[in-house]
């Protein structure tokens, strides 16, 4: 445990300016990254996000390669 | 022709084409240096035709030359085909064509005279720099603004993979390249010693992670359902690929350095991370797989899809074998051997050239509105493709593997057991091997060239036939 403790030892009084942007924009990010995950895994929103599935598929059918990308 | 009023497909066409005579330059490079590996006597006491001098056009053109001219291609295309718009700017789009050759043009000349930045993936001097920088921000903004534009609500997860690639290869451009010039063709990096180190690793690493990953994942997301003609398996664990691809690859960089005056935590930071991308590489791997999932037989009869479903394995297993390789226990062994070599070109063949080679065979039909003219000869690519990075990274993980092993191996008086040159004399054979793999994949793409220009030459004499039987008809 001390050997942990150690490890992660951090002298926060020497942080410059640089290194406490980089530390919030990082902690900020993975915070959105675990909201991001939160919504497209919660079982509600399936429907909706998978509706995009076949995105592609649609395009064929209203601005295909067929019908020369015309509506 | 209808299609071509309604998107700007030229400026794709040109591109689609120059990335397949990049394929060829740049591999073709590749196997002379190769072969300067197994037998020295290629270098000729030339300094300009030197492997040093050789080896960063080998990689300039293969990444920058042909990967970005795919990456150019595709991103125009797809924008257009998912946004229902035209490019904003065509004007723009030329811009970038003529700006990214004339940036490939200068490679060409400057590197063979030795002027370099000794930055690895980053080598070409300051001037050029800016170039890259200028065309890299209007090939972004004219992709932005034809998204700003599009007539479509949603915006497909393979423009999100594209923006990603922008976004960061602008970042990490702009500042891996900060240097001070002291001539035309001379300048510093504005960073030393350690710094410059992780900062060279920061760009090397994600020139891999957003240049060759996320972009041609971009590429994937796009072409293999079209191709199969099936939806994507899962459009959730689509973003949740995108999004922790995003924010993991931005760490890696620093496994590049371990055991190196680096601190020891950031090499475990970089170890730790590149472990964890595992998961989400994997997810991407078999999402693509998956979208097979009841029509594996397409496998059997359509060769383009081949392509595009073999470079997920490939992609699968360079993305496993990076993070081991990551992992200091491992890098212990691997480090500045040949098995990076292998691992680079597993991801590099295996991965970005075969779903680009796949993606650039599917647009030239849809392009030109033509058949390709020789299946059998998109066949004999795929086979001669695979077999060729087969032989390539097994050649490598052999004589790395040996290379790590002889390197360490102490005798009882705690001696090194063999001389440095005792292992270069071991490689030998493997370097052979891999030269003639490196061979067999670059006549692959002889003949790619060789079938879409029949293949465009025959479409484009069927159009005039017809407008020309057109114009009779109405005489």
């Amino acid at each position: 445990m001390t050997k942990l403790r150690e490890y992660f030892q951090t002298d926060w009084s020497a942080m410059t300016g640089t290194d406490w942007f980089g530390l919030i924009l990082t902690v900020v990010v993975f915070i959105i990254m675990v909201v991001v995950y939160v919504w497209v895994l919660n079982p509600k929103n399936k429907e909706s996000i998978e509706s995009h599935r076949t995105m592609l598929l649609d395009e064929d059918e209203i601005k295909s390669e067929k019908q020369d990308g015309r509506e | 022709m209808q299609a071509e009023q309604q998107y700007s497909f030229q400026v794709v066409k040109w591109f689609a084409y120059m990335a397949v005579v990049y394929l060829v330059i740049g591999t073709g490079i590749g196997v002379f240096i190769a072969s300067q590996l197994a037998w020295p006597d290629l270098n000729f006491d030339n300094p300009y035709i030197s492997f040093g001098r050789l080896r960063p056009l080998h990689t300039n053109v293969v990444i920058f030359a042909f990967g970005g001219s795919t990456l150019m291609a595709t991103a125009f295309y797809i924008v257009q085909r998912t946004s229902g718009v035209r490019l904003w700017s065509d004007k723009l789009a030329w811009f970038t064509f003529w700006g990214w050759n004339l940036i490939m043009l200068s490679a060409v000349i400057t590197l063979p005279l030795g002027y370099t930045q000794a930055k690895e993936y980053a080598e070409l001097e300051w001037p050029i720099d800016i170039l890259i920088a200028v065309v890299w921000l209007v090939y972004s903004f004219n992709f932005i603004m034809t998204l700003s534009i599009r007539k479509v609500s949603h915006i497909y997860v393979a423009n999100w993979f594209f923006l990603a690639m922008m976004v960061m290869i602008t970042y990490l451009h702009v500042i891996n390249s900060l240097a001070i010039p002291v001539e035309l063709f001379k300048s510093y990096s504005i960073f030393s010693g350690v710094q410059d180190a992780m900062i060279q690793w920061w760009w090397g690493h994600n020139a891999v992670g957003f240049f060759l990953t996320a972009g041609f994942l971009g590429i994937m997301y796009y072409f293999v359902p079209k191709q199969a003609n099936r939806p994507i398996y899962s459009y959730r664990l689509s973003v949740v690929h995108f999004w922790a691809l995003t924010f993991g690859y931005v760490w890696l960089g620093a496994h590049h350095l371990q055991y190196t005056a680096l601190p020891d935590w950031t090499g475990s930071l970089g170890a730790a991370i590149s472990l964890a991308m595992i998961i989400p590489s994997w997810g991407g791997a078999i999402n693509g797989m998956f979208t097979l999932s009841g029509a594996w037989d397409k496998l059997r009869t359509d060769y383009i899809l081949r392509f595009l479903i073999v470079s997920l394995a490939f992609y699968a297993m360079s993305t496993f074998e990076g993070p081991v390789m990551a992992a200091k226990t491992v890098n212990a062994l691997s480090h500045y051997t040949d098995w990076t070599i292998g691992h680079v070109h597993a991801g590099a063949l295996g991965w970005v050239a075969m779903v680009s080679i796949g993606a650039l065979y599917h647009m030239v039909e849809r392009l030109w509105g033509t058949k390709i003219w020789s299946v059998k000869l998109v066949n004999l690519h795929f086979w001669m493709a695979t077999i060729g990075t087969v032989i390539y990274i097994t050649a490598m993980w052999v004589s790395g593997i040996m290379q790590g092993l002889m390197w360490r191996a102490y005798d009882d008086y705690g001696n090194l057991a063999y001389t440095f040159v005792e292992s270069v004399a071991q490689m030998h054979p493997y370097y052979a091997m891999r030269a003639a793999g490196g061979l067999i994949f670059f006549l692959g793409g002889c003949i790619m060239l060789f079938n879409i220009t029949v293949t465009i030459r025959k479409a484009i004499a069927n159009e005039s036939a017809k407008s020309a039987a057109v114009a009779n008809a109405v005489i």
